[in-house]
């Protein structure tokens, strides 16, 4: 072991990183930040992985919509419908966008105003989502159609239902002032989740309604 | 991190992270935060389901002692071997690789206080009984009949124990992909200063490369299991051929998984030998960066092999060329590993401790299985050998000879860092030609009984008496393998309870994991140390600055820093 | 689900260009103006906000008739 006072040196040369709280802080963030993006991709390839199981049993048929054993052939989805929606979750994600570059200037009621309306684009979107369930002629147990259909629309949309709970937990956290204007992890990671289910939809919709 | 203690710290005022430790058992003992306790655990229950699924395999051995079948019917024969595989694959081997020697020893080897996110941590691992136990519970209500790859129809018509199957592989799944975020997380973020990508121990490059495995492909049996269980329990069409569904897809989806989980249950394995040849070889690692890079070269060729499982399953017939020759082209990375490996004994001043020996068996074998790994990725010859006993003589060769092989070269090498104690040599060496010897036995003569013909899978064979004669070898050698296990339990038992106390570094090894007291405090080190180098320059001074002479020494006074200071937000 | 026939379908078209237009607009607004951030977060977020852009472009397109076949 060297001389105390040369690894004293040495050591410190190395390992002095950090000299405030902040900097502990920002460690720590990092450290999540890289999580919850690794949490993204993981959640990425779960939806590829549906997304690979329609697109072979789209293509081991010769026609999509597939006909079914008594001769008819399945309806197209409503794309006009589906585009409303679609822009309806989009724009959620610019919202959140707003609100969180207003959270970076310290505005918070604009900050407050635009998470409230990510909160509610989001509703809307399940509320449409719903309605297209509703009114849907093809079941989720009833074709390969459907059940590629439902089941990765189902899955989307419990992501945008979990994403709204998240959403209201960060409203109700933020105006507890659980954040501030340098720490607000919760908020990045919230924002990139609600971009992440925006992004997924993209994929969704033009899989399902303009191919 | 609720609670981050500052530690106060010699070399001036850096912020660390010491978290006071619990004193309740529950939360030191069962809830345990704590990588190295979440190891243990790991251990103890995956080495439980180890000698229940060993049960299942003697009860397979014992049913082909005769061609008609001595002791079960067909449809018992088939849930037995089927929870055999299952549980071999995800409730031991992947849990030991990657929960046991991957919690116990990455944070360590990192210079780490504990993985990333311990909550998560605490989380895979609790998902781990819990779906074993699901898992086992299946023969209750008719356990599931298709083999440990569940092939659809079969499987879509299993009994009802097979949903308890999808159950269980989705929440070890799920534990899995956990584990590797996590992984991932720490070794990108919290290695000790100086610690650059090419100063880290080869333990830990494994552990990247499985880390990264486990976050993407993982995911993709997930989803393959929760589309089984759909189709089972509301009988949405995935893979009902009558249906318009696609059994193929099942063996894609199922496939892109399983095959990089045998890199999944065989990368940790070969980070383990690359750690336990040179300290017992008393020789610098050779080739060092070859085989850090080539660890991630296998994993990411890893995902682009898996429909080699399928060449005689109806796919597209062009595909087969190419993942043939993909498949042979692993083989490369894995070859440089080898030869690596050899490279590093060459000359060296070799101890036949039980560690050593058994990564030296770890070669013997599992070169022997990837050999026939190479002749399997052959189109025809696979056409040939596909769905006989030269499959299952192979996956033991690279699953026993290679995996557990080096999870017990890992056991005797980590032992006394884990629980302070010295394990008998006698015993371990006994353990070791007595295991070694048994498995040719067990599994040798499986490769002609598959090259001969004989399907796996079947209950009997009255067709072809002549198969019994090896039969009943391969049975012997298995009664004989149960037993060496028993030597394994008596050595760690009489360690446990009358062992001699190790010291911090028995082997005189150099990764970091050595360089605190055996076994290690709670907070692992009391001041991080300092990297300067790769650890395997045998011969020269530690390439540590900053390590507590205490501890190195085996003090288990608790340093002042662990006490629990204001805590930060 | 079955496709709205005439009238409504070209109503709903029209509304979906409309907001695709504004939101894509938007979109690509916010992408421009943090163009030049750094950090892993940000990298994310414009790689999002981007296919997010590319969603609007693909509803603009549909809502034309370009894509979506009916």
């Amino acid at each position: 072991m060297a001389a105390a006072s040369s690894f004293n040196a040495t050591h410190e040369a190395i390992t002095v990183r950090y000299n405030s709280v902040d900097h502990a802080y920002a460690e720590q963030r990092d450290i999540r930040l890289l999580g919850f993006v690794l949490f993204l991709i993981s959640d990425v390839v779960i939806f590829s992985a549906f997304i690979f199981a329609y697109l072979y049993l789209r293509n081991s048929v010769p026609n999509w919509p597939p006909i079914t054993k008594g001769g008819h052939q399945l309806p197209r989805f409503d794309v006009a419908y589906a585009a409303i929606n679609s822009t309806i979750l989009f724009g959620s994600g610019a919202t959140m966008h707003s609100a969180m570059e207003s959270w970076k200037r310290l505005d918070k009621p604009a900050f407050n105003l635009w998470l409230l309306a990510t909160i509610v684009l989001g509703i809307a979107f399940l509320g449409g989502q719903g309605y297209e369930y509703h009114s849907a002629q093809v079941t989720w147990a009833g074709s390969t159609m459907g059940a590629s259909f439902f089941t990765l629309t189902g899955l989307h949309g419990f992501h945008v239902f979990i994403g709204i709970i998240y959403l209201c937990v960060l409203y109700l956290q933020a105006n507890r002032g659980v954040y501030t204007g340098s720490k607000y992890f919760g908020l990045t990671a919230g924002t990139l989740y609600w971009h992440f289910v925006d992004v997924i939809w993209v994929a969704l919709f033009f899989l399902f309604y303009l191919w | 991190m609720a609670v981050a203690a500052h530690a106060g710290f010699i070399g001036g005022d850096t912020h660390d992270h010491i978290h006071p430790e619990p004193q309740g058992f529950i939360r030191k003992y069962v809830f345990s935060l704590d990588a190295k306790v979440i190891g243990i655990q790991y251990m103890v229950a995956a080495f439980l389901f180890f000698l229940i699924s060993g049960l299942l395999a003697e009860v397979v051995r014992t049913q082909l002692l005769v061609p008609r079948g001595a002791i079960l019917s067909n449809d018992t024969y088939n849930g037995v071997y089927s929870l055999h595989g299952s549980s071999m694959v995800w409730m031991v081997i992947i849990p030991l690789m990657t929960g046991a020697f991957g919690n116990f020893v990455m944070p360590l080897q990192i210079g780490a206080r504990d993985v990333a996110f311990p909550w998560l941590n605490l989380l895979s691992f609790w998902l781990f009984p819990v779906s074993a136990v699901i898992l086992f519970s299946s023969f209750l209500i008719g356990a599931p009949d298709a083999g440990w790859t569940e092939y659809p129809p079969i499987s879509v018509q299993g009994p009802a124990g097979t949903s308890l199957w999808c159950i269980a592989i989705f929440l070890i799944g799920i534990s899995s992909t956990m584990t590797g975020l996590n992984f991932m997380v720490t070794i990108v973020k919290m290695r000790a200063p100086g610690m650059t990508f090419t100063r880290m121990p080869l333990f830990v490059w494994a552990s990247l490369a499985t880390a990264l495995l486990n976050m993407v492909a993982t995911a993709a049996l997930s989803a393959a299991t929760a589309a089984l269980f759909m189709e089972r329990q509301f009988n949405v069409p995935f893979y009902d051929p009558t249906r318009g569904g696609s059994p193929l897809l099942w063996q894609h989806m199922f496939w892109f998984y399983s095959h990089p989980a045998v890199y999944i249950m065989i990368l940790p394995g070969f980070g383990i030998v690359s750690e336990v040849f040179p300290t017992f070889a008393r020789k610098p690692i050779f080739g060092y960066k070859m085989i850090a890079f080539s660890s991630i070269a296998i994993a990411l060729l890893g995902f682009m092999v898996w429909a080699h499982h399928m060449f005689t399953s109806g796919m597209a017939p062009w595909l087969a060329l190419p993942f043939m020759i993909l498949t042979m082209v692993i083989a490369v990375p894995t070859g440089i590993k080898i030869f690596s490996w050899l490279a590093t004994l060459w000359g060296g001043k070799i101890h036949f401790h039980p560690a050593m020996l058994f990564s030296l068996g770890f070669i013997a074998t599992f070169t022997f299985g990837g050999i026939t790994g190479v002749f399997l990725s052959s189109v025809p010859f696979d056409y040939d050998a596909h769905g006989t006993y030269f499959i299952v003589a192979h996956i033991h060769y690279v699953l026993f000879g290679g995996s557990v092989f080096a999870l017990y070269s890992g056991l005797y090498y980590w032992w006394p860092k884990i629980t302070g104690r010295m394990m008998s040599n006698t015993l371990g060496v006994w353990h070791f030609w007595l295991t070694f010897l048994a498995f040719n036995v067990t599994f040798l003569p499986m490769h002609l009984l598959g090259l001969w013909g004989m399907p796996r899978r079947v209950a009997q064979y009255q067709l072809h008496p002549e198969f019994q004669f090896w039969n009943d070898v391969a049975s012997v050698g298995s009664y004989v393998l149960a037993l060496s296990t028993l030597i394994l339990i008596y050595n760690m038992v009489q360690s446990l309870l009358r062992g001699r106390r190790a010291p911090g570094n028995p082997w005189n090894a150099r990764t970091l994991e050595w360089m605190t007291t055996s076994p290690p405090p709670y907070y692992n080190f009391r001041t991080i140390p300092a990297v300067l180098k790769n650890p395997y320059n045998f011969g020269e001074p530690l390439p540590y600055i900053g390590l507590d002479e205490a501890e190195s020494a085996g003090s288990t006074h608790p340093p002042a820093g662990s006490s629990p200071l204001p805590a930060h937000a | 689900m079955e496709g709205a026939t005439g009238v409504t379908a070209s109503i709903e078209k029209s509304i979906a260009f409309v907001f695709a237009i504004v939101v894509g607009g938007t979109t690509s607004f916010q992408l421009a103006k943090d163009w030049k951030s750094t950090g892993l977060d940000n990298q994310v977020t414009k790689l999002l906000l981007g296919l997010m852009a590319f969603g609007c472009i693909l509803v603009i397109l549909a809502a034309v008739g370009v894509l979506g076949g009916v």
